[in-house]
């Protein structure tokens, strides 16, 4: 049984640099990988599970080292091994592969070539150009992309981000290694896309036998994917075992939490919110298309973005727009919005013709729809303290200062900081305070309106559901509409009413929340359900049902 | 499969035709209106080349200022003479210098090969010193060497260009003797081809390290940063995972990567350095097209003006050209995108 265990990381701590939030980066981490098996490695950011696993390949960033503990490869200790042992097993007998699969390629070397590298480095004596190029084709073609002869020529921006990512797989699988890292390899693609690498993973290693330690935050994933599950918190595993005892009877409460904030696995709403009236909101025919000039003698390239879309909202309705990168859901939302002129179509905003208006008119309407963005890293001005960018809405609509910044410290209690942030600045909070102080923003105009754009996508999990929350309760208190945009449909599932999804510019279905998870028409609906990780765990509305059917 | 890979390329060839095609209709239309730029820039100066000419002869009256410029075609209304003026330069005729006696373009002729010699070694120079200490210093960021890279290029960037031009004559010259102060090629000395190669290159030495090294100091700035910058990124990342040593992701991964921001101010560099060895050539005695330049302001010599900014936007109009072709060769990413 001993001599199946590939990797053993033995009471593992790499010390953070003094002056962090704790002491230790990581600290007494035990886990082991068995020849043949997929171990996921489960956590919020900050865990330390990336930590963990760049330990094992040496690929700490320089501030941090290894103190204590044991990590053994096949046996032997590599946690102090030399840079030239570590340089033969990197790519070689253990590879990795990144989450970013847009920035983790050269960009300016063909992809071919990348790979090509990957085995040289290794292989001795080096082989002849015509083994190398079979053995690149040869891999491009194992991990399914199209057309490999024209492929390998290609840079990595002539490619999709899944399509990169297949790059990074092959260029891991080129020495046929016995472990792979995979740190949070599909976080960043979409999910039709994740499914498929996901499948790829899963067949690439029971082909070759591979050890594979799988780095998420997502119980879904780990659901599909894994074989035994390793739950990581604050640099300690927390729980481990095999995926049937963590995911179906977890013994931690940080565990039992973590799967009860999967989004889609908590009890559905209650759906009838007694919605009714004329819409608040009603746009018909919108269209808008992206014309970028390339030059005197070239014809311009054209993006149709939305394509005769139609939506309607109603006062307090929350509709949720769904649909996967480049659908248009974004470009929709700031239609809406006006932050994007429509090249056709009307939007009908209670009850005055609001693509229409000009000056002081639309200015007066511009703070009845407010806005919540995705990266709450990036929307907020480094420089302002956080009680002004919440105030200077409000002032530059004539409240007085002292009555804004009073407003804006209830604001802030009331989406659950401390009144006293307001004299703070932005970088004191985490991304999800920060996502509390964005929502705190938008509604500092009292809007009618409030856009959400993929405004919970960048957080954990457990800070997801608290702000979906917070939103549930806000709309309640405020008689907020809501567009909820995201490509996320048991986010969806959780919050709206009503989902639209849109693929390509155009919406294919809409209908309301239960009704789309139960009964879709679409087949690119259907093909998204499908892809939604863990569905055999949570599966939206309806988890309680298909769980049944599945153990049945 | 044979027919797919001929069509490429000839689609590609017809890419590159075009683009070619349009730079051609650029540049004509910059050099015109550049030209007449230039034109209506001199002739904004009070007074005009006839008075100069009569002033200096000694017997100026009005009659002979009349006769001088009818001469010159200078009593035609502005707009003729700029039309004659376009028309001259289509034709590559820069006119004649009242002054010198001789034909602009000769003129130009003579002064530009040292100017060129001299502008493009040290603008070589600096990019090859700059790039390399750069990533010297970029890949041991906070490290001694690191440092004293820093303080040097900061004291050579902080110095004025004429300074470190005396203080290197001072030294190397005048003190140790080893290489010539000033000039361009020894005069009066008997000298077989090879020898009189060696001696216009020690000629150079001084001056070429004294325009060099200013401009050393910025690209190595540029490229430590940008050494740094990359150093940080995934796909750096990726390529250790995959094994490689430490100099094979420098030179592989890093260098080209980096070398991207260094292209750009390289390239718009390039243009002022051109006009902008006068002070230099002025320290050294050079027989470049600065000192000319100087020398044809100081003397009011307008067809000589004119002919050499004319000359000069040509130069640095083509060097735009190849710092654009360069920097499509180093990142694809800018001729695939816009033909894809």
């Amino acid at each position: 049984m001993n001599d199946d265990i590939l990797l053993a990381v033995e009471n593992l701590s790499v010390a953070l640099p003094k002056g962090g939030d704790r002491g230790h980066a990581v600290a007494d981490v035990s886990l082991s990988v068995r020849r043949n098996e997929i171990v996921c490695l489960v956590g919020e950011s900050g865990s330390g599970k990336s930590i963990t696993a760049h330990a094992v390949l040496g690929l700490l960033p320089s501030n941090l080292s290894i103190g204590g503990g044991a990590i053994r490869f096949r046996g032997a200790d590599i946690a102090h091994a030399d840079e030239g042992t570590m340089r033969g097993l990197r790519g070689g007998a253990i590879s990795m592969i990144f989450q970013e699969p847009l920035s983790a390629l050269n960009p300016l070397a063909r992809v071919g070539d990348q790979i090509a590298e990957a085995i040289v480095t290794h292989a001795s004596p080096r082989p002849s150009r015509a083994e190398l190029d079979a053995r690149v084709l040869e891999l491009i073609a194992a991990v399914g992309l199209p057309e490999p002869a024209t492929l390998v020529r290609s840079y990595p921006f002539q490619l999709s981000g899944g399509q990169r990512q297949r790059v990074m797989i092959a260029m891991a699988m080129s020495n046929n290694p016995a472990l792979l890292l995979a740190d949070e390899p599909t976080t960043a693609l979409d999910v039709t896309t994740q499914k498929q690498i996901l499948a790829l993973i899963r067949r690439l290693q029971a082909e070759r036998g591979m050890g594979v330690l799988f780095i998420t935050h997502d119980f879904g994933v780990v659901a599909d994917i894994a074989d035994r599950v390793v739950v990581m918190r604050g640099g300690r595993v927390v729980e481990q075992g095999s995926v049937d005892e963590v995911l179906r009877r977890p013994k931690d409460d940080y565990t039992k939490a973590l799967i009860a904030a999967v989004p889609g696995s908590r009890p559905a709403a209650e759906r009838d919110r007694h919605l009714d009236g004329e819409p608040l909101l009603d746009a018909r025919g919108l269209n808008k298309t992206f014309v970028t000039a390339q030059g005197l003698f070239r014809p311009h390239r054209t993006v149709p973005a939305v394509r005769d879309v139609a939506l309607s909202l109603r006062p307090r309705e929350t509709v949720a727009v769904v649909g996967e990168s480049g659908s248009g859901k974004s470009t929709l939302g700031r239609i809406i919005m006006r932050l994007v002129e429509p090249d056709a179509g009307a939007v009908e905003f209670a009850g005055m013709d609001f693509l229409q208006l000009r000056g002081s008119q639309l200015r007066a309407m511009r703070r009845k729809v407010q806005i919540v963005f995705q990266d709450p890293f990036a929307a907020l001005d480094p420089r302002q303290k956080v009680g002004d960018a919440i105030a200077r809405g409000p002032m530059a609509y004539g409240v007085p200062p002292a009555e804004a910044i009073a407003d804006a410290k209830r604001l802030l209690a009331r989406v659950g900081l401390e009144a006293s942030a307001a004299e703070r600045y932005p970088h004191e909070f985490s991304g999800g305070q920060r996502q509390r102080i964005c929502i705190a923003r938008a509604l500092a105009l009292k809007p009618m309106v409030l856009v959400a754009d993929e405004a919970v996508s960048a957080l954990d999990v457990s800070v997801q559901a608290q702000i979906l929350d917070l939103l549930a309760e806000l709309r309640e208190e405020m008689n907020l509409a809501m567009l909820f945009i995201t490509h996320d449909l048991r986010v969806a599932a959780e919050i709206a009413d009503r989902i639209v999804v849109m693929r390509r510019g155009e919406i294919v279905e809409q209908g309301d929340t239960k009704s789309v998870f139960t009964s879709p028409q679409h087949p690119y609906t259907r093909a998204l359900l499908d892809a939604i990780p863990g569905r055999s765990l949570f599966a939206g509305p309806e988890a309680a049902a298909t769980l049944d059917v599945m153990t049945a | 499969m044979r027919a797919l890979a001929l069509s490429i390329t000839g689609s590609r060839g017809v890419a590159i035709a075009i683009a070619i095609a349009q730079w051609l209709v650029r540049f004509v239309a910059v050099v015109l209106v550049i030209a007449t730029f230039n034109f209506v820039l001199v002739h904004a100066a009070p007074g005009d080349p006839a008075q100069v000419m009569a002033g200096q002869s000694g017997s100026a009256d009005e009659q002979m200022l009349a006769q001088l410029r009818a001469e010159y075609g200078l009593d035609k209304p502005y707009p003729v003479q700029l039309a004659i003026y376009l028309k001259r330069i289509v034709t590559l005729d820069l006119g004649y210098s009242y002054r010198q006696q001789r034909s602009v373009l000769s003129l130009i002729a003579e002064r530009l090969p040292a100017t060129l010699l001299l502008t493009c070694s040290a603008f070589l120079l600096s990019l090859v010193a700059g790039v390399s200490l750069g990533t010297l210093a970029g890949v041991r960021a906070g490290k001694w060497s690191d440092t004293a890279l820093t303080i040097i290029s900061l004291f050579l960037y902080a110095m004025p260009v004429f300074w470190l031009g005396l203080m290197l004559v001072l030294l190397f010259s005048v003190k140790l003797d080893w290489l010539p102060a000033f000039g361009y090629v020894s005069i009066g000395v008997p000298m077989t081809p090879f020898e009189r190669v060696v001696d216009i290159a020690a000629h150079m030495v001084l001056p070429v390290v004294s325009l060099g090294s200013v401009l050393m100091a910025i690209y190595a700035r540029l490229m430590r940063s940008a050494i740094i910058d990359v150093a940080h990124q995934d796909f750096i990342k990726t390529a250790r995972a995959k094994g490689l040593k430490r100099g094979q992701i420098i030179f592989r991964h890093m260098l080209r990567n980096a070398v991207l921001p260094v292209v750009t101010v390289a390239g718009m560099q390039a243009g002022t350095l051109v006009g902008g060895s006068v002070v230099i050539e002025t320290v050294f005695a050079w027989p470049g097209l600065g000192r000319l330049t100087f020398d044809s302001v100081l003397q009011r010599d307008y067809p000589l003006m004119l002919g050499i900014f004319l000359v000069m936007s040509v130069i640095v109009i083509v060097l735009n050209f190849l710092t654009d072709t360069i920097y499509r060769i180093v990142d694809p990413r800018v001729s695939l995108r816009a033909a894809s």
